[in-house]
């Protein structure tokens, strides 16, 4: 998960200042506030505190439909069937022990865990799943492919699905499973703001809500009462980044998960023993999306010299202060390093720097470059046209100069154009644009992220609202494929086919991939040890991430 | 009483304008808060929920004099709606949370800066060349000049991170339970040092130079000279006969600023994290929360209004010349 982008932009500016603050009060202010901190850590021991850097004030609603729900209720409070962990590749059992697809693919059962219960002592059964499910379609929507979802037995749930889907697994099995006794006897389950959670999670209890920090104390009724070593979360509420990222330095904060820049200096140096750092490239990927509606972004080897000329070093290294690594011919972020396709890798060449190959390739294609070094289109005119930011976002903007610049080498004018990130949104979504820098779908598997980059279905012509594939690509190639995945039920089939998607990608470029958005996380454990690493990736370092349960309960009172 | 009557008229029609206005800005801007929700999210939403999404939000497709009605309908009756960056809070809740903080912080900083900039401001006058006139108000003017953002930074760190002398985030702290308590109020009071003192620093310069102008100007009147004349005592003769006649312009901006305090200090706000209303409102024209926008620009409107006209008949008592037209 990438961090929101708007917000990221006020808090680089903010960052900038808080940099030059620092450096201003210099050595003094590590001498001077690590007595206080330390005071102030033995008396507050207990909680794990977090900062929320995009939230001025909390709002007591724990209802998992709202769109601005409490920070934590998914991950402290509710807990899904499994859990998927982008940063290796692997799967846990959560709430279901086990589960089995049918042979066609057309369902999948799972067996929920014996002994959980509800932090109001009640135990989990089948009827849990089937009403969050009923909820989930009716407010939320989504989840076309289901039809039927019926308890089995005493402890088993079965989804039936219209047709074999396979990327079902992890899309049912990450859905955070409520109470039946609790929902259904709620009347407008939209807008109740469910104050008093009833959940699975390991810190279910809200102790204190105020405008600005609430607690979470013990599910006294846990499954894993031994994994509760933490006596509970304290969240902090902040109006922007720099605030937060002050609190960190200060060593207020045991877990920042927000963007810090140069955190080596503003965060690390302070402490360097107890303060640590870790940004895993498994969000989504950031790609320099061509609106292939339009010539000449419709030309593939266009797209493929344009992405030669794209310095993607340069592009990681300016735009993103070298917090992640550029992307390869699979077009896949790190969220996928277990299904990337060796041979695409080993092969890659669009998506590496070549200037000399972009023009030879610009050149063949039939837009020739002039006696002022400029290109030309076929139908005379000048290769020139806009790259779309939004205005808040400085690191994207950085991007798109820097390719702006790479791309004036090869002859091409890219002028980057930033307005209000709105009217940047409203020109992908109705296609009135020419290219922009675009996030894509990012899920525990790659079925999504391909049908977004390139499946015909989710292709809308210019001038209706689409919300995914904002360049308009399709392939009926890649269609084909898509629904093999979609009917594959072993895992052997899915990979062979992910390996032909990949190379389906690299052959067409229906986007111009850049990096992996990397996902921020930096810990101090001072107070709390058992954090996940690069050696120990047993999740990533978010705090809103699925996997953050997993960190919740492996966390311990330092010694 | 007409003058009055006249000055309300006014006042309504201004009203009018500006709830007017207030309902068509939002709606020229590009995008809605659902597709803006979506961008914000990124990968974390599914497109196929975002229909549902408009349909919860109520954010509607109907013809906008339709909207119009139902707008003005609710403008007069009260009802502002479910924020959208707050769903489901009420618009009314969130605003009324936030407002009393908001009005605590710039209440304080505004009476702090007009108090102390209006004294400097006579002294300075008074003792024409000497060295409050000529060291103070450049030194404040170079601070008020100050981005406020590194100003405020600068103070945090200094003071805060530093010193430690002050807290540094938050209205209170949060391990005390807000009461009416000696413990609570002192530590809100703690809480309040920094954000109020750094904006009192940057606006006190403007305070002190326009008191000193007026001043300078009215204590070359004839009455100056003839009360001197008479002998009376020079303090009275600064407060009572210059400063009270110099106050004037003063009051004006007093009023205007007082209004403008419901709309929340921005910047003191987000480096401060001060739950007021200034963020609040910076996060609603972020994520086109129309509902909320729409609440905030209402409530500062009508500060703004209302103190307009509180200060135009505290004029009439103030300045005989005003009650003659």
């Amino acid at each position: 998960m990438t961090q929101p982008r708007f917000l990221r932009s006020a808090r680089i500016a903010a960052a900038g200042l808080a940099i030059g603050a620092l450096a201003l009060t210099g050595c003094s202010a590590t001498a001077g506030n690590s007595g206080s901190a330390k005071a102030d850590a033995s008396a507050q021991s207990a909680l794990l505190t977090i900062p929320r850097e995009d939230m001025g004030t909390f709002v007591r609603n724990f209802n998992p439909f709202a769109p601005t729900v409490a920070p934590m209720t998914q991950q402290a409070i509710y807990e899904s069937l499994l859990i998927y962990n982008p940063a290796k590749g692997d799967t846990t059992p959560w709430l279901a022990s086990e589960w089995t697809a049918a042979e066609d693919g057309k369902s999948i059962t799972f067996t929920l865990r014996d002994g959980v219960k509800w932090s109001d002592g009640q135990p989990l059964v089948p009827a849990d799943v089937v009403t969050t499910f009923a909820l989930q379609k009716k407010i939320k929507g989504g989840y076309d492919y289901l039809d039927t979802v019926t308890a089995e037995g005493t402890n088993q749930v079965k989804f039936s699905f219209k047709t074999a889907w396979s990327p079902a697994l992890f899309d049912l099995g990450q859905l955070s499973i409520l109470p039946d006794h609790v929902w259904s006897k709620i009347a407008d389950p939209e807008k109740d703001a469910n104050e008093k959670p009833v959940g699975t999670g390991p810190y279910t209890e809200v102790d204190t809500f105020q405008a600005q920090s609430f607690v979470l104390k013990k599910n006294p009724n846990y499954w894993q009462p031994e994994k509760q070593k933490i006596a509970g979360i304290k969240m902090l509420a902040f109006a922007g980044n720099d605030g937060a990222n002050l609190a960190a330095a200060n060593g207020d904060v045991d877990w920042a998960p927000q963007y810090m820049p140069n955190i080596e200096k503003t965060f690390i140096s302070k402490d360097p023993d107890h303060r640590k750092y870790w940004f895993p490239p498994t969000g989504s990927m950031i790609n320099w999306q061509l609106n292939t509606a339009k010539a000449p972004f419709n030309d593939t080897d266009v797209r493929k010299a344009l992405s030669m000329a794209v310095d993607r070093e340069q592009v990681t290294k300016i735009g993103m202060s070298g917090y992640t690594k550029p992307a390869d011919c699979t077009g896949l972020s790190g969220n996928y390093e277990t299904w990337k396709n060796k041979d695409v890798q080993d092969k890659c060449d669009w998506t590496k720097l070549n200037v000399d190959e972009a023009n030879k390739l610009l050149d063949k294609a039939g837009y020739p470059k002039g006696s002022d070094g400029k290109r030309t289109l076929k139908d005379g005119k000048p290769f020139e046209f806009k790259i779309s930011v939004g205005a808040a976002s400085s690191d994207w903007l950085s991007v798109a100069n820097v390719i702006a610049q790479n791309l004036a080498e090869v002859g091409v004018t890219a002028k980057v154009d930033s307005p209000d990130w709105a009217a940047v949104v409203a020109g992908y979504e109705t296609g009135d644009f020419d290219s922009g820098i675009v996030w894509s779908a990012n899920d525990p598997s790659p079925y999504k992220y391909f049908a977004g980059m390139m499946g015909t279905a989710t292709v809308k012509p210019v001038g209706e609202k689409t919300f995914e594939n904002y360049h308009r690509f399709g392939d009926p190639k890649a269609d084909a494929l898509l629904t093999e995945f979609a009917a594959a039920a072993d895992e052997d089939t899915q990979h062979d086919i992910v390996d032909k998607l990949q190379e389906e990608y690299s052959a067409v470029a229906p986007a111009i991939p850049l990096f992996a958005g990397p996902e921020w996380g930096a810990y101090n454990n001072t107070r709390f040890t058992g954090w996940p690493t690069e050696e120990n990736p047993y999740a990533t370092l978010s705090v809103r991430a699925p996997t953050t349960v997993l960190v919740l309960t492996s966390l311990e009172p330092a010694k | 009483m007409r003058f009055i009557l006249r000055r309300l008229g006014f006042y309504l029609i201004a009203f009018w304008v500006s709830i007017t206005l207030n309902f068509l800005l939002p709606r020229f801007m590009p995008g809605d808060p659902v597709s803006r929700m979506f961008a914000r999210t990124q990968d974390r939403m599914q497109p196929e929920q975002i229909e549902a999404l408009r349909k919860l939000l109520g954010v509607d497709d109907r013809p906008i004099w339709e909207q119009y009605v139902d707008y003005l309908h609710n403008m007069i009756t009260g009802q502002m709606g479910v924020s959208i960056s707050r769903f489901p809070t009420p618009v009314t809740e969130v605003i009324a949370s936030q407002v009393g903080w908001t009005l605590l912080l710039g209440g304080t900083a505004l009476v702090i800066a007009a108090v102390v900039g209006n004294l400097l401001g006579i002294l300075a006058a008074w003792r024409r060349g000497g060295a409050i006139d000529s060291a103070l108000p450049p030194i404040l003017i170079f601070i008020g000049s100050f981005p406020y953002f590194w100003l405020a930074m600068g103070a945090l760190y200094l003071f805060g991170v530093t010193l430690g002398w002050f807290p540094i985030r938050h209205a209170f702290s949060d391990t005390i339970e807000p009461a009416f308590s000696w413990e609570f109020m002192s530590d809100v009071g703690m809480h309040l040092v920094l954000p109020a003192l750094t904006i009192v620093l940057v606006s006190v310069g403007g305070w002190m130079l326009g008191m000193r102008n007026t001043m300078i100007a009215t204590n070359a009147e004839d009455y100056i000279t003839m009360a001197e004349a008479k002998g009376l005592r020079p303090g009275r003769i600064m407060f009572r006969y210059a400063a009270r006649n110099a106050m004037l312009p003063s009051v004006t901006s007093f009023g205007m600023s007082l209004g403008f305090v419901v709309g929340g200090a921005l910047l003191t706000e987000v480096v401060f994290a001060y739950p007021g209303v200034g963020y609040q409102l910076l996060n609603a024209v972020q994520g086109l929360d129309y509902p909320l926008m729409q609440g905030l620009f209402l409530t500062i409107t009508a500060a703004v209004l209302l103190a307009n006209f509180l200060v135009d008949i505290l004029y009439v008592r103030l300045d005989p010349r005003v009650r003659a037209n």
